[in-house]
């Protein structure tokens, strides 16, 4: 293992479109040029939310997410109170700010605690044209398969209702196609992290991630092509003193992964609603399963959230990924008052432990770009692993 | 099974001894009073009991359905109320909190979860048999019986509660109740008796029933409830659903109201403020709030999220759809299910149809579902122009607020009132 600290990559531009196209978010150029062609936005506000409906109806679907930055949420506070996680309340301070201001309709799911009360005072404070809030179960059951899919049902005909018009199969069959191509175009993405000397950084990687759920998917794929297009034929490298996964609650920030590869880190991979747990897998499609009910099942099957039971499907993901991507040890930051995933911990820890794989927790806020003190604890992390491997 | 030296379960039986007897000589003890620590003591004193005998006993979390554990014949041990019984009796959940956190478990998970895990690691409550638990009512109910079940190589089983109440929620729900019973009946070894179910049922709907119509009778002015009686109340659901002896602690308690008002005697000398109260004061100081509630005149009357039960019937004949459908009739699922316009306006109901002079909103800083609608149900009750007094606190944890503090914070809220 080398202690280079990985490059920053320049002979990417698509990644820097990616990353203008982030650092203007909500109100980006994208997302305006389409609402000025007369069509609507939907913000979604969790990942068990199916996309693929609002899309077929011809709606663009954008995650809703906080800012950019670890900021003061004065009004965040004020509406959500300080012990809901900073990432709702950073969310809904931008809502309140009027930043989402352009969306016809939020959808929300009964995810944890901190979503369905954003949803609640969304729907209350600021108010779209739309809402709707699907439960999610917690279980993989036939059973909660069964409950899901007339959840799901139960979304589209509302949503049909609200619009005026049927969703046509036709259009449901398209999107469900382009967004499972945006996740083969992902995991080839994530293929190539997989290398010895990945081409790209887990940082840049999350400008890419960024922007999967905050532009047309259409667009999106586009891009994401030409920038697998790019990173074949750049001679980019990149090496760190070990190699990391990041897990557990929601981060868009990639200056919090940048602070971690700037120690030597170099994070090859990834467990995060933001990443691997939403674009993961794909929906299988089944002739004897009508396609509302195919994307269901790959929403309730897909890679699991704290929130569900048993959580060894998370712990069993998790390990894969280590073994797949080669992983020495792992980082786990979680947001302050992220109920689900502090429960877990313990568990978690136990479970690396008996395979060796060592795991660092950080408490953090959302939005931090890792302070002085989280480099410095990477950094005496990185140090433990490297005497570990040697 | 074996009992820990710490047992913490023996001492609050001991507790509940001692207050029975200090009560009982008081002038004016109430029938319904006695009833009421005498199921308390037996409920503790049957966890000791089956521990001792190595008996069948199932832990489970709140709003947990115990109808179905007790038409088993199995033994309950409610956690999160344990750790608040605790609290109440022994005024010792320190060490449980601190070894909560010790096991790994973050500073914001609320202390009666932190401190149920740390109790069972430092052998304060006896190895259950299994854990059963489930989403109602936040994420941290959700996520807390795995630890239990690692902690102590014990199967479990996580009941998982649909959020709305739709046809095909309840369906689900009834469906993962009756997988429960078959989980339980696989390790208990004991069939489910589906007659005493029934009955159990039947007992639970003239339960509610009962505590409707006690609601109704304090809305009388003044009204004749003990000021912060209402945790007995939520105390009955909590422990003893659909048994006997709620059934007879509830008739009693209203036989005693009805007869109060006939004689014109308030709950205290002389009633002033009406109060509202949304979510649990701390635990540990419910004497000094009992000594300072009867000092301004002033009455909880109604607690939306606590006694304020949902519209519906229960039907023996269905005790699995019914005790589906109870989940979401208890008060607390206004809370757990959508925001939307009914939760809104039957706070609205409660604090009309109730005479609220004001309310007082407990934020216990570990409750983040609770803390989440300060702002908004303060707007509401402020538009209704219900002044609302928030206190931060904790359930269970002595650190997060003092008698002294809490009292100055009442203090001037009943001098508001006053000036209103």
């Amino acid at each position: 293992m080398t202690e280079s600290r990985p490059t920053v990559n320049i002979k990417l531009p698509t990644l820097e479109k990616f990353r203008v196209m982030n650092a203007t978010f909500p109100k980006t150029r994208e997302i305006m040029e389409w609402k000025q062609s007369g069509k609507k936005v939907f913000g979604w506000l969790c990942t068990y939310v199916p996309e693929e409906i609002i899309h077929a109806a011809g709606i663009l679907p954008i995650r809703i997410t906080g800012s950019i930055q670890e900021t003061e949420l004065d009004d965040g506070n004020a509406y959500l109170y300080v012990n809901s996680c900073s990432f709702s309340r950073s969310c809904l301070q931008l809502g309140l700010r009027s930043e989402y201001d352009f969306l016809d309709g939020v959808v929300g799911g009964s995810t944890c605690d901190g979503a369905r009360r954003l949803f609640d005072l969304w729907r209350q404070y600021i108010g779209t044209p739309f809402h709707h809030v699907l439960t999610v179960p917690r279980k993989y059951t036939e059973k909660a398969h069964q409950l899901y899919y007339q959840e799901v049902l139960q979304f589209t005909r509302h949503l049909e209702d609200h619009l005026g018009f049927k969703i046509a199969e036709d259009k449901l069959l398209e999107s469900i196609k382009l967004y499972n191509e945006s996740r083969s175009l992902l995991k080839a993405l994530y293929d190539l992290r997989k290398m010895e000397k990945p081409p790209i950084t887990g940082a840049e990687t999350m400008e890419v991630l960024n922007a999967s759920f905050r532009m047309p998917k259409e667009l999106f794929n586009s891009w994401l092509k030409d920038l697998l297009k790019e990173l074949a034929e750049c001679d980019c490298a990149n090496t760190g003193r070990a190699r990391l996964m990041l897990i557990g609650s929601v981060l868009t920030n990639p200056d919090f992964i940048k602070a971690i590869e700037n120690q030597g880190g170099l994070v090859v991979t990834d467990e995060l609603c933001t990443s691997t747990r939403y674009w993961s897998d794909p929906v299988i499609l089944d002739k004897n399963k009508s396609l509302i009910e195919s994307i269901s099942r790959r929403y309730l099957n897909n890679f699991p959230c704290a929130r569900m039971f048993p959580s060894d499907e998370r712990f069993d993901r998790i390990v894969e990924y280590i073994k797949d991507f080669k992983v020495d040890g792992v980082i786990s930051q979680i947001v302050r008052y992220c109920v689900p995933y502090s429960h877990d911990l313990p568990l978690l820890i136990k479970k690396l432990k008996n395979i060796g794989i060592p795991l660092l927790a950080l408490d953090v806020e959302y939005g931090t770009p890792g302070s002085g003190q989280i480099q410095t604890r990477v950094q005496a992390f990185l140090e433990m692993l490297e005497v570990k491997t040697k | 099974v074996t009992i820990s030296k710490n047992d913490r379960i023996r001492e609050i039986v001991h507790a509940i001894k001692i207050i029975m007897r200090m009560q009982k000589a008081q002038p004016g003890f109430r029938k319904s009073e006695e009833a009421y620590y005498r199921m308390l003591s037996n409920y503790f004193n049957r966890i000791l009991e089956a521990a001792g005998k190595g008996d069948f006993i199932a832990a489970h979390t709140v709003f947990f359905p115990a109808e179905i554990i007790y038409a088993m014949g199995l033994v309950p041990m409610h956690t999160e109320s344990t750790t608040w019984t605790i609290s109440l009796f022994t005024g010792k959940c320190d060490d449980m909190v601190s070894k909560g956190i010790e096991l790994g478990m973050a500073s914001e998970i609320c202390t009666p979860h932190r401190g149920l895990a740390g109790a069972y690691a430092l052998g304060a409550l006896p190895k259950p048999s299994v854990m059963v638990w489930s989403n109602m009512v936040c994420d941290n109910t959700a996520k807390s019986g795995e630890l239990i079940m690692d902690m102590f190589d014990i199967p479990g089983f996580f009941l998982d509660r649909p959020f709305k109440d739709s046809r095909n929620e309840i369906e689900y729900f009834a469906g993962e109740l009756q997988d429960m019973i078959t989980f339980l009946e696989e390790q208990s070894g004991k069939k489910m008796d589906w007659k005493k179910l029934g009955e159990t049922v039947a007992h639970l709907d003239k339960e509610i029933q009962l505590i409707r119509e006690i609601n109704e009778l304090r809305k009388h002015v003044p009204t004749p409830f003990s000021p912060l009686g209402f945790l007995q109340l939520l105390t009955v659901d909590y422990l003893f659903p659909g048994q006997p002896e709620s059934i007879e602690y509830l008739e009693l308690l209203l036989e005693e109201l009805h007869q109060a008002i006939k004689e014109g005697k308030g709950a205290v000398p002389k009633e002033q403020f009406r109060l509202m109260t949304l979510f649990l004061p701390p635990i540990y100081l419910m004497s000094f709030l009992d000594k300072i509630s009867q000092k301004h005149g002033a009455v909880s009357v109604v607690e939306p999220f606590f006694t304020f039960w949902g519209e519906g019937r229960l039907d023996p004949t269905k005790p699995l759809e019914s005790i589906a459908r109870k989940s979401y009739m208890i008060p607390e699922a206004r809370m757990y299910g959508p925001m939307d316009d009914r939760a809104i306006n039957s706070i609205k109901q409660c604090a009309k149809e109730y005479k609220v002079d004001g309310a007082i909103y407990y934020a216990d800083v570990g409750c983040r579902h609770s803390c989440a609608t300060i702002k908004l149900f303060k707007d509401i009750l402020n538009d209704m122009d219900i002044p609302v007094l928030t206190i931060d606190c904790d359930v269970v944890d002595e650190t997060s607020i003092t008698p002294g503090e809490l009292g100055e914070k009442l203090d001037g809220f009943f001098e508001l009132l006053e000036d209103r």
